[in-house]
């Protein structure tokens, strides 16, 4: 899991809470599938910059996933606006799975 | 904020969500048509029931399924939006109240106005249809080989209503060279391998990866499949129309089985590649499908080197149309059912619920163990009921009557259960 951030404290945090956000359809969470690239703190403007992406661009789940991504990040850090971007360059692959993930996936 | 540009975005429920009502009804109807006439599917095909049974499973079943299915897929497929919802909503009226007057026409066999009012209907309806998905098709950014499947398979589905809606007419009006029974078999295979075929190969070859979370690709295979496919129909139609040489028949029977076994081998390599090891019980009933293809394509080839010989067994016509109807298309809409239907209803009741608090997982809106119940049933009803016809055995072929109603009304106890689902607190 190499998510890029500016604020490895803060990322730390957000990471945790959002291991309750699962794809529904995988039953895995967003952080062990490798679903999060980027999170980035700007403390000045109490702004949460979140670069992300899905298994397939065609999830019909996606917006539902990133919603639940974005209120669970507002939850956490009070007071912040969450920006979300999801992208598909890069694609995700099987590589981002962390190994916990792997080991829910072989089951 | 939140950058939209890259999401698919889904179409409304209430486009979809009708579709799957009427065809899970329509499935309950054609096994209760079953049971009430079982033993005629001992004899020659060309009869009212069996007309009224297939008409149920192609239009009412099938159909309206893909249709509704079609109408959250496909903007999924191109990567933009459904272009009218007025026009899905029109596809759903004109043709749901078509079908039950061209079924209630052939069960009495009145060719009149019930038959010719129903075929038009239905035939408006499919014309919604085709132009919804050729304007969403032609508004979108991207155009990729699976949304090609599904245009050129609603241009084969509109292909085959109107040759239905001219047999109908030629019933009472001779309008045609020949009698409405020589142009059965034109009629069938248009829905068949360009509708049906086309279509289920083209969605399943991107839901059937993605559901077993597999990064197998291989747009070749798909483009050959696809010229496969259409070129087999073409010169199909043209043997048909103007060649009497039964032997070409041969020619289009070997693309299609080329073709089938290249979806088979393109699904097998998504399955070995699937991230995910476990497999439930919805998507191993959708592979059980692409098995229980063979069924038919077996079937078609034994028609076919008994039609150069000689002449094909009718019971055999009639078991190769039922292994389409009910088990092939059957098994892969039960698969697929469950794996969509509870993911649109979930974000029809859940999605402004989205981090805010413990909601249900789409997969727990149906229940498995009906699920299962349900395999059960239809599976013993199917191979008892091929069985039956192939020996003629009239009590097999009641009894498994029986056993596929039970498996339409678990499925419709499941199907409804998830589309009334209420929220969880």
């Amino acid at each position: 899991m190499n998510v890029v951030t500016n604020n490895e404290d803060k990322c730390n945090l957000a990471l945790i809470a959002l291991k309750d956000v699962l794809d529904p359809e995988v039953g895995l969470n967003v952080v062990d599938l490798g679903l999060i690239y980027s999170l980035n703190f700007n403390e000045d403007k109490n702004y949460i910059f979140v670069i992300m992406t899905l298994t397939t661009q065609f999830c019909p789940m996606g917006e539902s996933i990133r919603d639940n991504v974005k209120q669970t990040l507002e939850e956490l850090f009070k007071g912040y606006n969450v920006d979300i971007d999801v992208v598909f360059d890069p694609p995700w692959s099987m590589e981002l799975i962390s190994e916990e993930g792997r080991q829910f996936l072989d089951r | 904020m939140i950058s939209n540009s890259n999401l698919v975005k889904n179409t409304t429920h209430k486009a979809v969500i009708p579709f799957y009502a009427y065809a899970a009804l329509s499935f309950l109807v054609a096994t209760i048509l079953l049971v009430l006439s079982s033993k005629a599917f001992g004899a020659h095909y060309f009869q009212p029931p069996i007309l009224a049974v297939t008409h149920t499973m192609a239009l009412g079943w099938g159909t309206m399924m893909i249709l509704g299915a079609s109408h959250q897929l496909f903007p999924v497929l191109i990567e933009g939006k459904l272009f009218s919802n007025l026009l899905a909503y029109l596809s759903f009226a004109l043709t749901g109240s078509g079908i039950p007057l061209l079924v209630y026409a052939f069960y009495t066999f009145n060719m009149n106005c019930p038959a010719q009012c129903g075929a038009l209907l239905i035939n408006l309806g499919i014309f919604c249809f085709l132009v919804n998905i050729t304007a969403s098709l032609i508004s979108s950014k991207k155009r990729n080989v699976h949304a090609f499947f599904a245009l050129a398979a609603t241009l084969w589905l509109f292909t085959a209503t109107i040759v239905g809606f001219l047999l109908v007419l030629n019933f009472t009006r001779p309008i045609l060279a020949k009698d409405s029974l020589h142009y059965l078999s034109l009629h069938a295979h248009l829905g068949i391998g360009g509708w049906f075929l086309l279509m289920i190969i083209g969605v399943g070859t991107r839901l059937i990866p993605m559901f077993l979370i597999s990064k197998y690709t291989r747009p070749a295979i798909l483009w050959t499949i696809f010229v496969l496919i259409n070129m087999a129909l073409a010169g199909f139609i043209l043997i048909f129309l103007y060649a009497a040489k039964r032997y070409l028949f041969a020619i289009p029977v070997a693309a299609i089985f080329t073709a089938v076994g290249l979806f088979a081998f393109y699904c097998y390599q998504a399955y070995q590649k699937r991230i995910r090891k476990q497999t439930d019980n919805q998507i191993r009933i959708s592979l059980l499908s692409i098995l229980m293809m063979g069924v038919p394509t077996v079937l078609l080839a034994v028609i076919t080197i008994l039609l150069v010989i000689s002449q094909a067994d009718a019971r055999l016509i009639t078991a190769y149309g039922f292994s389409i109807f009910f088990g092939w298309i059957t098994a892969i809409i039960f698969g697929m059912t469950f794996k969509t239907l509870p993911f649109i209803v979930w974000n029809k009741v859940y999605h402004h619920r989205a981090g805010l608090g413990k909601t249900p997982s789409p997969k727990d809106l149906h229940n498995a163990k009906i699920f299962n119940l349900m395999s059960i049933a239809y599976l013993s009803g199917f191979i008892l009921f091929v069985s039956g016809i192939l020996i003629n055995y009239s009590l097999l072929l009641e009894v498994s009557a029986f056993a596929l109603l039970l498996a339409a009304a678990l499925y419709n106890w499941n199907v409804y259960r998830v589309i009334f689902h209420t929220p969880t607190k």
